[in-house]
């Protein structure tokens, strides 16, 4: 199939570009238009149409893949509202990556009795991520906004060794 | 992908992992990361008076490319002078390492890490000599 750029998935929904988005609203939303472009609606014979439709269903799909994940969401408001935000900010303060290595670390030797609490502090670390970012985002701070979503990405990773060693 | 052999055997058995005291005046200290995929490196040289890098550590978090890039950046540093290890540059790592185009963000990183020691040495270095003139 031919790939096309899709639109950003706020405009396919039809919704503001914003973190606010209440889960059931968006949700009724895919709903919605899932059912106006399902094939079933569909009555023309033509082609061009038939594919149009198809175009138009995988968008939403797309989209809602995106705006439904709160990170996914924040990276791509960012990008529809500053493109190449995320690339221009990927130095991060030398003193954050210092924490993450040591962060790292400590996932690392962690063992037994410690594994609890570091999870708990990290999934912290990551509630707090977002909290900023979508801070960041809502004052129009977008490349402070984007270093944090990147820094995030520490955490993720962090958590995701801690889990795989359980 | 397979990895070549000389990365994995800086994988296996890498060179030079540790730490060197960043407050020390001789010690210059190099953090640099590639948030896209989570990596982290470290790399710290230690600089004698005629400008010779008589030790150089590391410590990475990340794939193995990236592991065996610092750790061969550290063998490099080691006996060389700080001028001619701002002139090493990534495609040197790239070649000894056989990496793949895929990998070659790592061996950037390398130098980044490289460049980013020299210049906290360097700061620390104009600092002292700043003092010395505001004694003198």
């Amino acid at each position: 199939m031919i790939h096309v750029p899709a639109p950003d998935p706020f405009t396919v929904f039809g919704l503001p570009r914003s973190m606010d988005l209440d889960a059931r609203t968006l949700e009724r939303r895919y709903l919605q238009l899932s059912r106006e472009c399902h094939p079933d609606q569909l009555r023309s014979q033509d082609v061009g149409d038939c594919l149009a439709v198809l175009q138009r269903a995988a968008e939403v799909n797309d989209a809602w893949k995106v705006l439904r994940d709160p990170w996914q969401r924040a990276r791509a408001l960012l990008e529809a509202n500053a493109p190449g935000v995320l690339e221009r900010n990927k130095k991060l303060d030398p003193a954050f990556l210092t924490e993450a290595l040591d962060l790292a670390e400590e996932v690392a030797f962690a063992t037994g009795a410690a594994v609890a609490p570091l999870r708990e502090r990290l999934q912290q670390a990551l509630a707090d991520d977002l909290a900023v970012v979508a801070r960041e985002i809502g004052r129009g701070a977008h490349d402070a906004a984007a270093l944090r979503l990147h820094a995030s990405h520490y955490h993720r990773k962090a958590l995701q060794d801690l889990d795989q060693k359980a | 992908m397979a990895y070549s052999d000389k990365v994995l055997d800086h994988y296996q058995n890498p060179r030079n992992v540790g730490a060197l005291d960043k407050n020390d005046p001789n010690v210059g200290t190099g953090v640099v990361g590639a948030p896209e995929c989570g990596d982290v490196m470290k790399l710290q040289i230690r600089v004698d008076d005629s400008g010779k890098i008589v030790d150089a550590k590391f410590k990475t978090y990340g794939c193995g490319s990236a592991i065996a890039s610092s750790s061969l950046a550290t063998e490099w540093l080691k006996g060389t002078s700080v001028d001619a290890a701002e002139q090493i540059k990534n495609t040197q790592i790239v070649e000894e390492l056989s990496l793949p185009p895929v990998k070659i963000h790592c061996s950037v990183l390398a130098e980044d890490a490289i460049k980013a020691a020299i210049e906290d040495w360097r700061q620390k270095r104009a600092a002292r000599t700043d003092g010395a003139e505001v004694k003198a």
